[in-house]
C-alpha cells in the first residue's frame, strides 16, 4: 500500500463524489431529517425520558438508522460495476497503482463524503438547540449518536463495498443492495418478532437473527443510554441489557458493527485483489 | 520493453476467448493485433495490462508478470484505450492524480497536448466528461505520450481524432526517445501502416498469422471509396452502375482496384460536380464481412482471410 498512491486517487475520487447527485442526495436526506425533528422535537414532552436537545438527537439518529444503511449501500454499492462500464477502472489501472491504494482511496472517501456532514450537522444542532432555546448541549448523547452514526455508515460502506465487488452489473448490484437493506431493516427485532408470531419461527432464532444484525446493534447502542424497558429496547435488547448491562449493551452495540463492517471490507477487498478489472 | 506471451488461455463462461495464445514481441518492436470482432484481441491486450488473469499460461514484462508486479510494470508501461472514461472529475485534477502516480510534471502532458492542438489552461476546469470524445482521446493520448513509456499499449488510439491530430499522433510515436515497444489493437489499415512491423493476427482466440507487416498490408489492404452525393436520380443511377452501394446519410461506398482509381475519381468529379458533397478515399482490411463472423473451426483460414505465407507465417494445428 502505497500512501502517496491513495492520497492522489482520494484527491479524484474527492472531486468525483463531490459532483454526484448521490452526496446532494444524502446530505438533503441528513437535512429533511434534521428539521423535521428540531421543528417538532423542542416541544415540552419527552420521549424514552429524554428532553429537549438530547430527544431531538435521539430521535434523529434513530432515524438516521434507516437512512444511514441505504445512503451507505447505495454509494458503493453500484461503485465497481460502474467504474468498470465507464472504463475509468480501466483507465486507473493501468497506471502505477496498486489494487490496495485504490480500494483503500475509495472505501476512505466514500465513508468520509457520508460522514463528515453528519460530523457537522449534529454538534450544528446540539449549538442550535443551545443558542436558539437555551438548552444545554448534551456532550455524551452527541458523542454517542455520532459514535452511532459512525459505525453503522462503515458498516453499510463496507457492505456495500462487499456487494459490489461480486456484481458484474450495475441492476445486479442495485439487486443485492436492495436485499442487505431490506433484510437489515426486516431483522430489526420489533419486525423480526412480528414475523417470528406470525411464522412460527423459534424464538432463539429470532432473538440470534436480531442479534447478528448491524443496525439491530447500532440501535441497541443509541438506546443503552434510556431506561432498559421492554418497550424501549424491544424483545432482543431487552434481554441483553438484563444479561449484559447498559454498558456492554454499548460496547456490543458500537463493536459489532464495527466488526462486522471490518470482515465485511476484507472480504472485498480479497476478492477485488483476485478478480478481473475490467 | 519485451513480452512475452505463454499459452495464455482465457473463457468467459462457455466463450473461449483466447486458446493457447503464444508470442513473444522483442524490445521497441511495434506491433498490431489484427482480427474480427470477437477475436480475442481485448482480452489479449487486457491480459498483456494485467487487468484480467488468464485461466492458465501467463504474461511477463521484461521477466516481470504485471499481475504480482503490477506498479513495477506499470511505471514504464502506458496504455491509450478506444473510448476514454466519463470521468466527472476535471482535466486539472485528473492530470494532476495521473502525475503524482506517474512522477510526471503536468506540464509535458500540457506540451504533448499543444502537439495535438489541445490547450489544457482554457479546459482545465470542465469535466472531463463534458470534452468532446476527440478532446479526450487527445488528453489520454498526451497522457500516454508524455509518460515516455517503454511499452506503450494502444486500442484504437485514433478512432476519435481528426486527420490533423492522427498525423500528429504518427509523428509524435516516431519521436519517442529509445524506440519503445508498441502494442496496437486496431481495425484501421492507416493506423497499422504507420505505426507497426509486425502483425499478430488473431481468429478464434488463436494466433493464425504471426509476420511481417508490409506483406500483411500488401495482400489485405483494400482501398474504398467514399462519396457523399445531394439526392438526385440521375446521381444515383450513375453510382450504381459503376458498382457503388448505398450507405446511410446519403453516403456511396465502392472498393477500388488500383489501375482504376484515377479514372473513376476523375469521371465522377466533372460529371456530377454539382451533386458531390463529399468524397474519402481510405484503406480496410479486405475481408469478406460474412465470413468473419463465421466462427473459427480451422487454424488455417480459407479464402481472402488467407494469410501470405511466403512472409508470415501461419500459426496453428495445421501450421507448418
Amino acid at each position: 500500500m502505497n500512501r502517496s498512491a491513495i492520497r492522489a486517487v482520494a484527491r479524484l475520487e474527492i472531486a468525483e463524489v463531490m459532483r454526484s447527485r448521490a452526496l446532494a442526495f444524502s446530505i438533503a436526506a441528513y437535512l429533511t431529517l434534521a428539521a423535521i425533528f428540531l421543528l417538532v422535537g423542542m416541544r415540552e414532552s419527552s420521549i424514552l425520558g429524554f428532553t429537549g436537545m438530547g430527544r431531538v438527537l435521539m430521535s434523529f439518529t434513530h432515524a438516521l438508522l434507516l437512512v444511514l444503511p441505504l445512503v451507505g449501500l447505495a454509494a458503493t454499492g453500484q461503485l465497481l460495476p460502474s467504474v468498470r462500464a465507464d472504463g475509468a477502472l480501466e483507465l486507473w489501472f493501468s497506471q502505477p497503482l496498486g489494487r490496495t491504494s485504490w480500494f483503500t482511496a475509495v472505501s476512505l472517501v466514500r465513508l468520509g463524503a457520508l460522514l463528515v456532514p453528519l460530523l457537522v450537522l449534529m454538534p450544528a444542532l446540539a449549538l442550535y438547540g443551545r443558542l436558539a432555546f437555551g438548552q444545554p448541549i448534551p456532550w455524551a448523547f452527541l458523542a454517542r449518536s455520532l459514535a452511532v452514526a459512525g459505525v453503522t455508515l462503515w458498516c453499510s460502506v463496507a457492505l456495500g463495498l462487499l456487494v459490489s465487488v461480486h456484481s458484474r452489473s450495475r441492476a445486479r448490484a442495485l439487486m443485492g443492495l436492495l436485499a442487505v437493506w431490506a433484510l437489515g431493516v426486516a431483522l430489526l427485532d420489533f419486525g423480526l418478532i412480528g414475523l417470528m408470531l406470525q411464522m412460527r419461527l423459534p424464538p432463539a432464532l429470532a432473538f440470534t437473527l436480531a442479534g447478528i444484525n448491524p443496525i439491530e446493534a447500532a440501535r441497541l447502542a443509541l438506546l443503552s443510554a434510556a431506561d432498559p424497558e421492554l418497550s424501549v429496547l424491544g424483545p432482543v435488547g431487552f434481554f441483553l441489557a438484563n444479561r449484559l448491562g447498559t454498558h456492554w449493551l454499548l460496547v456490543l452495540g458500537l463493536g459489532w458493527p464495527l466488526v462486522l463492517g471490518a470482515l465485511a471490507w476484507c472480504t472485498a477487498l480479497f476478492r477485488f485483489q483476485r478478480g478481473d478489472l475490467t | 520493453m519485451e513480452i512475452e506471451i505463454d499459452r495464455v488461455a482465457r473463457r468467459f463462461g462457455p466463450l473461449r476467448a483466447l486458446d493457447g495464445v503464444s508470442a513473444t514481441i522483442r524490445s521497441g518492436e511495434h506491433v498490431a493485433l489484427i482480427g474480427p470482432n470477437g477475436a480475442g484481441k481485448s482480452t489479449l491486450l487486457r491480459v498483456v495490462l494485467g487487468l484480467l488473469r488468464p485461466d492458465t499460461g501467463s504474461v511477463r514484462l521484461d521477466g516481470r508478470c504485471p499481475l504480482r508486479e503490477r506498479v513495477a510494470v506499470m511505471r514504464q508501461l502506458a496504455y491509450v484505450p478506444q473510448i476514454a472514461p466519463q470521468l466527472a472529475a476535471s482535466v486539472d485534477e485528473v492530470v494532476a492524480a495521473i502525475c503524482a502516480l506517474r512522477g510526471l510534471q503536468p506540464d509535458a502532458i500540457a506540451r504533448t497536448a499543444r502537439g495535438f492542438d489541445l490547450e489544457l489552461d482554457p479546459i482545465a476546469d470542465r469535466p472531463v466528461r463534458a470534452l468532446s470524445g476527440g478532446m479526450r482521446q487527445k488528453l489520454l493520448v498526451s497522457i500516454a505520450l508524455a509518460s515516455r513509456p517503454r511499452l506503450l499499449v494502444l486500442d484504437e488510439p485514433t478512432a476519435s481524432l481528426d486527420v490533423a491530430s492522427r498525423r500528429a499522433f504518427f509523428e509524435q510515436l516516431e519521436r519517442l526517445p529509445d524506440r519503445p515497444t508498441v502494442l496496437l489493437c486496431s481495425h484501421r489499415f492507416e493506423e497499422i501502416r504507420h505505426i507497426v512491423d509486425r502483425v499478430l493476427a488473431l481468429e478464434g482466440g488463436r494466433v493464425v498469422y504471426d509476420g511481417d507487416a508490409a506483406a500483411y498490408l500488401r495482400r489485405y489492404a483494400q482501398v474504398v471509396l467514399e462519396v457523399r452525393v445531394r439526392e438526385d436520380a440521375e446521381v444515383c443511377a450513375w453510382l450504381r452502375t459503376h458498382g457503388f452501394r448505398p450507405q446511410a446519410a446519403g453516403w456511396w461506398t465502392r472498393p477500388l482496384e488500383a489501375g482504376e482509381r484515377v479514372s473513376l475519381i476523375a469521371e465522377l468529379t466533372q460529371r456530377h460536380r454539382d451533386a458531390l458533397l463529399d468524397l474519402t478515399l481510405h484503406e480496410v482490411e479486405s475481408i469478406d464481412p460474412a465470413q468473419a463472423m463465421q466462427p473459427h473451426s480451422d487454424s488455417r483460414p480459407s479464402g481472402p482471410r488467407q494469410h501470405p505465407q511466403a512472409t508470415g507465417s501461419l500459426v496453428g494445428k495445421d501450421g507448418p
